[in-house]
């Protein structure tokens, strides 16, 4: 009888978790299974690269690293939709670079995930720094709230310490390059699973907001309180709202056709 | 000696016509020379028993030769001339005046020696068989009383205008020569065939006396600066400076560039003016014409003159003649390109990228983004290139330069493939393509219509394009191109872009067409093949540039280095530099040397850029000192769009006539012509006798050519001529010494080998 009360507990706590894990998103959260089938035409050459960033970051993320997070199976699935639905010539696959080689300046479009972890070196901050004067433009997705913000920024403000982050205006071309993206949405990640709330942590809002050349140019489109690599990843899961895929990609596209025209 | 054996000067010989004054007819006078010569040979082959064959030959052929000469002079040869019949005609005698004159040869002034020359009794001796009539001549004639009050003081030296003038002033005189002291240093533009006409037509010799060397040394002068008269603000121009110097080789100068420059001083040099560019000169062979291409910036708009100049080298003996003045157009206007691009590409992004820094230069772009959709970037207003690429040749022809990127012939319709050639034939506009997946042989362009444009011959295969990293290679014409010049010495140029970043990519081209300029290459599976061409087409250019992979060179070097967008403004201001508007004003003397008639030529075309015959157009000209005028044009009967006329540029200085055209009530355009008048600058170049435009002219009008110091044999060849008043004398010839002597050799002849034979 002494062992009944904390039994029943237990059986309790093993119903409530097998009901939990039964549900799809949630058993995402807790093992990601990012990974994607290698395509046949992986080796071709193209224009256009998906570009992710490897960078150093601490955290919790284990032993791969947060730039990991989603990969590669949102880049793959990403680069699907850009070659259905524009004239680019994409690459299947991605390329993983970093900055620690001049290998990125093959690249003049990179994707980084949760910035929020990152945390990088002076010299790789100079170098980030020099890749988008020259030209590159960067894409930065999945991180929430101000402590997120704050560490970004930790790095952020020292490739530019001399350029504000601004919000980018509803008329700025980066909205209308291919699609008009007047009205934004808050892009959930997975984890808020059924999608009833869409932010994370203390990220209410999503905000857009970039980083400007001399010119006038976008450098940097920065996606805070948003999360399109979710979007991506899980466009192809019937339970993953439509309505926040199609806006990811659209928002994904319309970066890379910026990024390739001005 | 020649008078002495012929009785007579060899100017007579010249000038005469050989006659027989004999009654006999001359049919006769051969029969007999034959027959006497057959007889003579005959009977010196007869006795061959005494001499061999040859040697009878001879002897017969001597004897033969002396019973011609003997039979000829039965005939009584003789010699008709026409003469100027003494003291009834006048003989102008033309000093040349010029400063070039002035110029030491040896101790004493050109100037001197031709006034000693005629004070040496030459003038004196014609003056007892002619009425002499002395003139001074410089940029025009006029009349001389005394030989001292020659100065060599003209600053120009018209040798065309003072002939014309003398026949004007002598149209009532019988003049029977005309004598041209002169070193033949003419600084206009040589002399008409309608002056030449006109001396033939009166039958005037005129005699020339040439004073100077031929050759000034040691010496540099500038012959030639060519430089485009018009050019878009902020761009490098680049010009060529041809030279010559004698007795230099292998000394040192410098060259310099000025803007603005005046020639000032006493020593006409030019002094001021803002330096732009120098660069150290090895002077070459001795008389063998040099060039330097030297390339500088244009700066901001307006009308600009610029002067090249050498440094004097130690020792020279003129150095008046070693700057020259060019006028540039400057023009504010942004010529616009329209660059077609197929699909999103780093390329079309890097390419706008570098023109977005440039001032003079503003690109439009089509955008392919979706399989239904375009963006368009540098657009006027919303309406603008709505439909895509335009399909009317008023749309099409308001931009200067075309750019097609990676897109298939296929996506133009055959009306806009023909548009496009109009654009260079006719329009005159730049073209350029670029290599891509869908561009050149891969986008079909080898069997489309378009393919004369391109400046190489295309493969007829697809698969050409290359994503694979290739370097370029300059070619020798590369080095000094104004497109691909990133530093002015030829060969640190060359060594730049080895050090260049791989192109992302390359594609395939055939051999270029005759008459294209390959200026780069790229060298891939196992052969180099051009990459970078360019050619004339029409009225405009057109360029190829087979990759889209340019790019890496501005991701893969310093944020500092500005290469990238160097060649990218260079390639596109050359494409359109020279489009014309649709009114092109030009006139072919920009720099009126001791000259004061410009020509003003304007070229009129409608939007559709065909030629206008029914505009008004007007002039107006504004120069030194507050002149102003207004002149209109007249419209060429010989060809349609083209207008004429002419005005007088009475003060020195810099002029720009404004070219307005009106038709009807409607502004039909304008354009932009500078002119400069400058007096006693020419008369500093080619300083050396002009033998050849000497001896030209008398050969043409049958007079002679005299040396300096030949001079004293005019006074007796002066009286042959077929102007003025003459008549015609017989002389015989048969009583000269050189008859004679002639007999008696071919008498002495046979005597000397028949002793020699031994059969005497």
């Amino acid at each position: 009888m002494r062992f009944r009360i904390p039994l029943v507990v237990f059986l309790l706590f093993v119903l409530g978790l097998s009901a939990v894990h039964a549900q799809r998103g949630f058993r995402r959260f807790l093992i990601e299974d990012d990974d994607a089938p290698m395509p046949a035409d992986a080796a071709e050459k193209t224009e256009f690269t998906f570009a992710r960033l490897r960078y150093p970051s601490g955290g919790s993320w284990g032993y791969r690293g947060h730039w990991t997070i989603d990969y590669p199976k949102a880049d793959r699935q990403f680069v699907q939709g850009v070659r259905r639905l524009t004239r680019i010539h994409t690459r299947s696959v991605e390329e993983v670079v970093d900055l620690d080689t001049d290998k990125i300046f093959d690249y003049p479009w990179i994707y980084v995930v949760e910035p929020g972890r990152w945390i990088l070196s002076d010299e790789q901050c100079k170098k980030l720094r020099e890749y988008l004067l020259r030209g590159g433009f960067l894409m930065t997705d999945d991180f929430h709230g101000s402590d997120e913000w704050e560490q970004f920024m930790y790095s952020m403000g020292r490739v530019f310490p001399d350029r504000p982050v601004v919000e980018i205006e509803d008329g700025d071309p980066a909205f209308h390059v291919l699609y008009d993206l007047d009205e934004r949405l808050q892009v959930p990640g997975i984890v808020n699973y059924p999608y009833h709330r869409t932010h994370e942590r203390d990220g209410y809002e999503a905000r857009w907001r970039g980083i400007y050349d001399d010119k006038g140019r976008l450098m940097a489109g920065i996606c805070f309180n948003q999360d399109l690599g979710d979007a991506w990843e899980w466009a192809d899961d019937p339970t993953y709202p439509e309505k926040y895929a199609s806006f990811a990609y659209r928002v994904g596209i319309n970066y890379i056709i910026y990024a390739m025209t001005h | 000696m020649f008078e002495f054996l012929f009785q007579h000067p060899s100017t007579l010989f010249a000038k005469g016509q050989f006659t027989l004054l004999s009654p006999w007819p001359v049919w006769v006078l051969v029969l007999l020379v034959l027959s006497a010569a057959g007889g003579l040979v005959w009977y010196a082959l007869r006795s061959r028993g005494v001499l061999p064959k040859p040697r009878a030959l001879v002897v017969g052929a001597l004897q033969a030769a002396m019973a011609a000469i003997l039979l000829l002079l039965l005939w009584r040869p003789a010699i008709s001339v026409t003469t100027l019949r003494s003291q009834q005609n006048v003989i102008a005698i033309l000093l040349d005046d010029s400063q070039s004159m002035g110029t030491d040869e040896g101790g004493a002034r050109r100037i001197e020696q031709a006034v000693r020359g005629l004070e040496g009794g030459v003038l004196d001796r014609l003056r007892d068989r002619f009425q002499i009539r002395l003139y001074r001549f410089g940029g025009g004639l006029e009349r001389l009383e005394k030989l001292e009050e020659a100065s060599a003081t003209a600053s120009a030296s018209r040798l065309g205008a003072a002939l014309r003038e003398t026949l004007a002033e002598t149209a009532t005189l019988p003049l029977g020569a005309i004598v041209a002291l002169t070193d033949g240093a003419d600084t206009s533009s040589g002399i008409d065939r309608e002056t030449i006409a006109q001396i033939r037509g009166r039958k005037i010799p005129v005699h020339t006396v040439g004073y100077g060397r031929e050759v000034i040394s040691p010496d540099l002068e500038i012959t030639d600066v060519v430089v485009p008269p018009r050019t878009l603000a902020d761009s490098r121009l680049s010009a060529e400076v041809v030279f010559r110097q004698n007795g230099l080789a292998g000394k040192k100068t410098k060259l310099t560039i000025r803007e603005g420059g005046q020639r000032g001083g006493p020593d006409g040099k030019v002094a001021s003016g803002r330096i732009l560019l120098t660069r150290e000169v090895t002077l070459k062979a001795d008389g063998q014409p040099q060039a330097e291409t030297i390339s500088f910036q244009a700066g901001s708009a307006g009308a600009k003159s610029f002067h090249f100049s050498f440094d004097p080298v130690p020792g020279e003996r003129n150095e008046l003649n070693n700057s020259l003045q060019r006028l540039v157009n400057v023009e504010g206007e942004k010529p616009r390109i329209l660059y077609f691009e197929g699909e999103p590409r780093w390329e079309f992004k890097f390419i706008r990228r570098a023109i977005d820094e440039d001032r003079g230069i503003q690109l439009v772009t089509i955008l392919r983004t979706t399989q239904n959709k375009i963006y368009r970037q540098g657009i006027l207003d919303p309406t603008e290139l709505e439909a895509g690429f335009p399909a009317r040749a008023e749309d099409l022809f308001q931009y200067s330069g075309l750019i097609f990127g990676s897109v298939d012939a296929a996506a133009f319709s055959p009306e806009q493939q023909e548009l496009i050639r109009e654009f260079a034939n006719r329009r005159g506009g730049g073209v350029l393509f670029l290599g891509g997946r869908s561009a050149l042989s891969d986008g079909g362009w080898d069997a489309s219509a378009l393919a004369e444009l391109l400046p190489v011959r295309l493969a007829d295969r697809t698969g050409t394009f290359h994503r694979e990293q290739a370097t370029l290679e300059l070619t020798p014409q590369g080095r000094e191109h104004l497109i691909t010049r990133l530093l002015e010495d030829p060969i640190r140029n060359a060594e730049r872009w080895k050090q260049m970043p791989a192109l992302a990519d390359y594609q395939e081209t055939g051999p270029p067409k005759p008459g294209a300029l390959v200026l780069a290459e790229v060298a891939a599976q196992g052969r180099r093949q051009p990459l970078l061409a360019v050619q004339r087409y029409g009225r405009g250019r057109t360029a190829l540039f087979a990759t889209g992979g340019s790019w890496r060179w501005q991701m893969s070097q310093d944020l500092a280095d500005r290469t990238h967008e160097d060649f990218w403004q260079q390639l596109l201001r050359w494409l359109v530099a020279e489009t014309p508007g649709q009114v092109n004003g030009t006139t072919p003397r920009p720099v009126l040397s001791d000259e004061s008639v410009v020509r003003l030529r304007a070229e009129v075309r409608d939007k559709e850029y065909s030629a206008v015959s029914d505009a008004r157009v007007e002039a107006r000209i504004v120069g030194p000192g507050g002149v102003a005028a207004s002149i209109d044009l007249a419209p060429d009967p010989m060809e349609d769009g083209i207008y004429l006329g002419e005005w007088a540029a009475d003060p020195t200085g810099a002029y720009v006539a404004e070219v307005l055209v009106r038709r009807g009530e409607e502004d039909a355009g304008r354009d932009v012509v500078m002119f400069h008048r400058e007096d006693g600058v020419a008369e500093h170049f080619r300083v050396e006798q002009n033998k050849e435009l000497l001896r030209n002219l008398s050969e043409q009008t049958g007079g002679r050519y005299y040396e300096a110091d030949e001079i004293g044999r005019l006074p007796d060849d002066i009286e042959f001529s077929e102007a003025g008043l003459t008549a015609r004398q017989t002389l015989d010839l048969w009583n000269m010494p050189a008859v004679f002597l002639l007999l008696l050799a071919l008498r002495g002849a046979e005597w000397f080998v028949r002793r020699r034979w031994g059969v005497i």
